[in-house]
């Protein structure tokens, strides 16, 4: 790690500029060491890329070989075969209407509970915070049956209505801080403009958490593309699948072919990857503002 | 107008989507826990036979002790990893953000995608791991690293670990950016060196993070269910067998709704003691320090 600054500023000049060397020779080891282990962090990705475009029988010859040429052959077989298109577009669509129910309905409750504390509004909380963390196998067994006998199994309607109410809990907390920040001058204003509550919401409030509602709906995508567990549980229709049961029905369980799980992975994975690379910042901010509190 | 009530309102519809798809949920697994209900008809009230049955066989209680093994192993290794990285890069702003960026990296990816490309990795068929083993001159330590009850276990953690350290490392880089700077740069006049404040000054500041570190990778390991899922399916011989994949197997395959309720129900309570405690614990450490 990096060497503490001198005790004092009273060593001689000379003394100083030696240890101002040393610090830089040893911090720029550090750097790099450091950095050395990060990547050899992104080995498995790496390797995830470089083998998706490899056959079956290199891989078999020599494991650890790097693609000789970019054979996109099993790229075009995995999109072929998991209907790879269709399930971005059911993903996509998934993801946009859970945002929007989520956002209207997390943001409406959040609003009374951020300008008011009272029993109730800590009653709604605690009730918010336990749908934080429970886990999903303690409802997969009812809302497996609650759904079949509504008829919402296999059906988008049945899919979207389970990540909202997944994502609702995480909506309210978001909203809620968020709205505690902001100053309550603007709505004292309309309110002596004898505005309702519901016409300051629409109009006051709601503007304003446009930036809230952009990080919300970063996490729900993340959910909606990745969640396993209810779309294994409730989709059956292959035009319905979202990406991952279409990953894990292409891919299979038994005997795992390199040749269709590296595209089939990197396809999978691809999407949200470069969606990290464009809004990291906004992304890991979401990540740490609910968690350092 | 009586505004003072009508804010309340609000609230409304997302209390009625938690009641209909969270808290019904969960009083129906309870009822359906004291029944041999198995998706048809009505079940019959068989008290408190499920729950019996999770205690009295052992084939449960292995499920249990495993997912408590995975939990444990997951949260120390994966915070002190997560710590080391968040540690170092504090002192190294010049890498800091693409390293946090890039160790976040996988915990961007599915557990499925995870869980396919580690099975590989772990593969005795020409799979990464065995292959680079080889390279270096350590063919005496191959082995069908998912299919060998020894080291199973400790290959789905290590793939886990993998893709939360970057995480955990987020969170801890965060409650570093809350130790205010007078107080590391006093440290630093009084010539602490970079162990020492880390010791004494910037580890007992972090007690915030560490008890949230602990607490979500408690929850999140607890319920654990794709990777041992995808990667072993259980086996080898139940080494990996978790209590979220036996309530699967218990609802897919054979379709017994009352006791895979009892099984979550039972699921739920630990999870709500262990976090309860833990968080207890952790949050009058936080206090004292």
């Amino acid at each position: 790690m990096s060497i503490s600054m001198n005790k004092s500023s009273s060593g001689s000049p000379k003394g100083n500029g030696m240890k101002f060397t040393g610090k830089t020779v040893f911090s720029a080891s550090a750097n790099v060491f450091v950095l050395f282990l990060v990547i050899a962090m992104l080995i498995p990705v790496a390797y995830m890329i470089m083998m998706s475009f490899r056959t079956g029988s290199e891989i078999a010859q020599d494991p650890l070989g790097f693609p000789t040429s970019l054979y996109f052959g099993n790229y075009i077989n995995a999109m072929d075969k998991m209907n790879y298109f269709r399930s971005v577009v059911n993903s996509l669509g998934i993801t946009l209407s859970v945002t929007a129910l989520v956002s209207l309905l997390g943001s409406m409750a959040a609003y009374p509970l951020a300008r008011r504390t009272n029993g109730f509004s800590k009653a709604v909380i605690m009730l918010v915070s336990l749908g934080l963390a429970t886990p999903n196998f303690v409802n997969i067994t009812p809302i497996y049956i609650i759904f079949r006998d509504l008829g919402l199994l296999d059906s988008y309607v049945g899919i979207i209505i389970v990540f909202t109410a997944l994502n609702l809990p995480l909506s309210i907390f978001f909203y809620t801080g968020f709205i505690s920040s902001v100053p309550k001058e603007l709505e004292e204003a309309a309110r002596l403009d004898n505005c309702s509550n519901w016409q300051i919401y629409w109009h006051v409030i709601r503007p304003l958490l446009g930036s809230a509602t952009a990080t919300l709906s970063l996490f729900v995508m993340l959910m909606v593309w990745n969640d396993f567990i209810y779309p294994l549980l409730l989709l059956t229709d292959e035009s319905k699948f979202t990406v991952m049961i279409s990953v894990y029905r292409f891919v299979g369980n038994r005997s795992i072919e390199p040749d269709m799980l590296f595209p089939a992975a990197v396809l999978g994975s691809l999407p949200l990857l470069i969606l990290f690379g464009f809004f990291q910042r906004r992304i890991l901010s979401g990540v740490t503002a609910g968690a350092v509190k | 107008m009586n505004n003072k009530l009508n804010i309340y309102l609000f609230t409304i519809p997302a209390l009625l989507v938690l009641c209909i798809f969270f808290i019904y949920p969960i009083s129906l697994s309870l009822q359906m826990s004291f029944t041999d209900f198995t998706g048809v008809g009505i079940g019959n009230d068989v008290g408190l036979k499920n729950y019996e049955r999770i205690f009295s066989r052992s084939r449960y209680l292995d499920a249990i002790t495993i997912t408590f093994a995975f939990a444990f192993i997951v949260v120390v290794v994966q915070n002190l990893i997560g710590l080391f990285f968040a540690t170092a890069l504090f002192r190294l702003p010049r890498i800091r953000n693409f390293s946090r960026a890039a160790l976040f990296t996988p915990a961007m990816m599915s557990f499925v995608i995870v869980g396919y490309v580690w099975q590989f990795i772990y593969s005795p068929y020409s799979g990464g791991l065995n292959a680079m083993l080889v390279s270096i001159g350590l063919e005496s330590f191959q082995r069908p690293w998912l299919g060998d009850p020894s080291t199973a276990l400790f290959a789905i953690t290590a793939a886990h670990i993998w893709m939360f350290v970057g995480y955990s490392c987020a969170i801890f880089l965060a409650g570093y950016a809350n130790i205010p700077t007078d107080i590391q740069e006093a440290s630093r006049l009084d010539g602490a060196s970079s162990w020492q404040r880390f010791c004494h000054i910037e580890f007992p500041l972090l007690a915030p993070s560490i008890t949230i570190n602990i607490v979500l990778a408690t929850i999140g390991t607890l319920k654990t269910f794709e990777l041992p899922f995808i990667m072993t399916g259980g086996g080898p011989a139940g080494a990996t067998r978790t209590l979220s994949l036996e309530i699967m197997t218990n609802l897919f395959g054979r379709y017994k709704f009352g006791f895979a309720s009892a099984l979550s129900i039972v699921m739920l309570i630990v999870i709500v003691v262990v976090v309860t405690l833990m968080n207890k614990y952790l949050r009058n450490r936080e206090n004292n320090t």
